[in-house]
């Protein structure tokens, strides 16, 4: 079951700008095994989304993949031509979006729009496309479909537009599927009902997933294994049980000690925030982008900058860190 | 799952309650136009116009070329309610005769300048960079040329040519459609005023274009692998047509304008086809005498004018109700 579905190596996207070069994607390496659900973790502009963008050549005319490859059931996304990327776009990967108000053309039918990708990639007729969305429309679980098909997008909610959006990524049984923030824009309900719902789909299905988030509890219950990303960079990879047991990246350690913990008799203590912002990026990195908010800081992290590490095997997927420093030993002598 | 009924079920309520008959783009910036009261009385002389354009010749109470020369130049009377011309024909027919002329040479101008000028502009908006810069250069060098000079230039120099190939035809082909004239003046009309008048459609649209493309919709379609041309034709270009349709409005009352401006020169619509141009020249000749020969056209052209104007105006409301300041 455990093939490599999608393996990354040494991405790096630049993008153009008027105050010079913005290193966006700093050499970023991962890879997604079949039917597993990967979480990537990370605040606003940390190269999340623009990875995954880069993975299917979507990104603006501004950016551009300087180098890496992307190996997609053994083919490289990044090399492959224009026909061939077209044919993995909606076919073979599925791409949720962030916020699903403005992700529908206004003027064509949510059936239309769903089954519109059956008609390029399995040349499939109008008819068995709408009968498809149809079939998809009860699969992500909006009632009466066979009526709802006929509607335009400003007619449904914001989590219904979400479900319709996961049901036209899934339109032609993609085996990845990437879900960009699906659940920013949705009040809190919702999203936990979009969580589920995906969850389930996952289980039934056995598509990969990853699920691009700032917010770490949200891709706790759902996630096999936890990336978390800093200025363009990965700076931890573990099982999604050994990050929340046992994070070894100090930024990780902040993005765990910022959730609110919800237990009754602890005393209620402010939460924890990281101090300072992010860097600017337009800098080339030469040094660990984190040691300036960094507690755990020694004088290497400003010199050199740390590669993702090992630390410790794991039987299926190890526990990687970039960070010259073991918290652990740290922690003991502060 | 237990989680998953629940969740169901309260969409289903949701939906329920919230479920109506789904009601287009379209319809809804149609209804906003209804409200529109000056939008509303222009509408109905544009369909006034329209329909004698198209039933006109059988409603004419007189032959709009049967000359009478005994009854020159009358005022309006009983039977001839706008009078004769110089010739004695009757001016209403001529006028309603005309409103075909106008409302052919428009109709076929608007549709071919906008479909150049939207092919062109989605294009150029689409696909940007060098492409965009060649076509634009292109079109800003096309409408930096005065409008009726180049039309003049054009009607003139390209119509002996054509009469004259036109009459090559006749002789190999004996086919009578090449020996009208009328129908040569109507090509050539028409092709000298799309030869300018597409320039505005294509640069409007490549600005709703390159708004567009950058919706999220469009990344949502180009992430599913559809092809470039359907994500144009359906993705973009629908949601950015509606300055154009506007224009097309605002274009129809310039096209009759430059028309009635070619013919009154003598270079367009050629008597004895009457057209409101050629009609208020040869009322100009005496309008002292007989100033309704000059009325009549010209007040009739106006009218046209202001109507397709102010029904642009409410079709641009209509289609952006952001804007909308009632």
């Amino acid at each position: 079951m455990n093939g490599v579905l999608l393996e990354v190596k040494d991405l790096k996207t630049r993008f153009r700008s008027r105050g010079g070069l913005v290193y966006a994607v700093n050499g970023v390496s991962f890879h997604v095994k079949r039917g597993e659900t990967l979480g990537v973790v990370g605040e606003s502009g940390c190269g999340k989304s623009v990875t995954m963008l880069s993975l299917l050549r979507l990104l603006p005319p501004a950016a551009r993949v300087e180098s890496g490859s992307a190996l997609f059931e053994g083919q490289d996304l990044l090399k492959m031509n224009y026909r061939q990327i077209q044919k993995v776009r909606g076919g073979k990967i599925g791409l949720i979006f962030q916020d699903p108000m403005t992700s529908f053309n206004p003027v064509l039918t949510i059936g239309d729009q769903v089954g519109e990708a059956l008609i390029y990639h399995r040349h499939a007729s109008k008819e068995v496309a709408l009968k498809r969305a149809i079939e998809l429309l009860q699969l992500v679980g909006i009632p009466d479909p066979e009526q709802r098909i006929k509607d335009f997008p400003h007619q449904f909610s914001g989590g219904m537009r979400q479900r319709a959006m996961i049901a036209m990524a899934l339109a032609c049984e993609p085996d990845l599927i990437i879900a960009d923030e699906p659940t920013t824009a949705l009040d809190v309900t919702i999203q936990a009902q979009i969580v589920e719902l995906v969850k389930g789909l996952r289980d039934r299905l056995g598509v990969a997933i990853i699920w691009i988030t700032h917010d770490l509890s949200l891709v706790a219950g759902l996630a096999d294994r936890i990336m978390v990303m800093y200025a363009g960079m990965i700076v931890e990879e573990a099982k999604t049980e050994e990050i929340f047991d046992d994070p070894r990246h100090p930024y990780t350690l902040g993005l765990l000690s910022a959730l609110p913990a919800f237990q009754a008799e602890k005393k209620v203590r402010r939460l924890a925030s990281i101090p300072g912002s992010p860097p600017d990026l337009r800098a080339q990195p030469i040094s660990c982008p984190f040691y300036l908010r960094c507690s755990y800081s020694i004088d290497r992290c400003c010199l050199e900058m740390p590669a993702l590490q090992t630390v410790r095997n794991g039987k299926e997927n190890d526990h990687r860190i970039a960070c010259f420093v073991n918290i652990h030993e740290r922690s003991t002598v502060a | 799952m237990p989680t998953s009924s629940t969740v169901d079920l309260k969409l289903a309520s949701e939906g329920a309650a919230k479920h109506e008959k789904a009601i287009g783009i379209w319809r809804d910036s149609f209804n906003r136009l209804l409200k529109n009261k000056m939008a509303v009385v222009s509408m109905v002389v544009v369909l006034i116009l329209f329909f004698f354009a198209i039933f006109g010749p059988y409603l004419t109470p007189y032959d709009f070329l049967k000359q009478d020369l005994s009854i020159r130049s009358l005022p309006p009377s009983v039977e001839h309610w706008l009078g004769t011309d110089y010739l004695g024909r009757d001016v209403l027919s001529r006028v309603i005769y005309g409103a075909r002329t106008a409302t052919l040479v428009s109709l076929l101008v608007v549709v071919l300048s906008s479909l150049i000028g939207v092919i062109v502009g989605s294009i150029s908006g689409y696909f940007g960079g060098k492409v965009d810069f060649f076509l634009m250069w292109f079109t800003d060098l096309n409408m930096a040329f005065p409008n009726l000079v180049l039309g003049v230039v054009l009607s003139v120099s390209l119509r002996p040519p054509l009469s004259r190939w036109m009459e090559q035809m006749y002789l190999s082909s004996l086919n009578p459609v090449f020996r009208q004239s009328s129908l040569l003046d109507l090509a050539l009309v028409v092709a000298v005023i799309v030869l300018v008048a597409w320039c505005p459609y294509a640069r409007l649209l490549r600005s709703q274009v390159m708004a567009v493309r950058n919706y999220n919709y469009v990344l949502a379609a180009r992430a599913l692998g559809l092809p470039t041309f359907t994500i144009v034709t359906k993705y973009i270009i629908p949601n950015a047509i509606g300055p154009v349709i506007v224009q097309m409005s605002a274009g129809m009352g310039s096209a009759m304008l430059t028309e009635s401006a070619l013919s009154f020169l003598g270079i367009g619509i050629n008597p004895p086809i009457p057209s409101w141009g050629n009609m208020i020249n040869e009322g100009l000749r005496q309008w002292t005498s007989a100033p309704h020969l000059l009325a009549a056209p010209a007040l009739v052209l106006g009218l046209m004018t202001v109507a397709f104007s102010f029904l642009g105006d409410g079709l641009n409301d209509a289609l952006n109700p952001r804007q909308w300041k009632g």
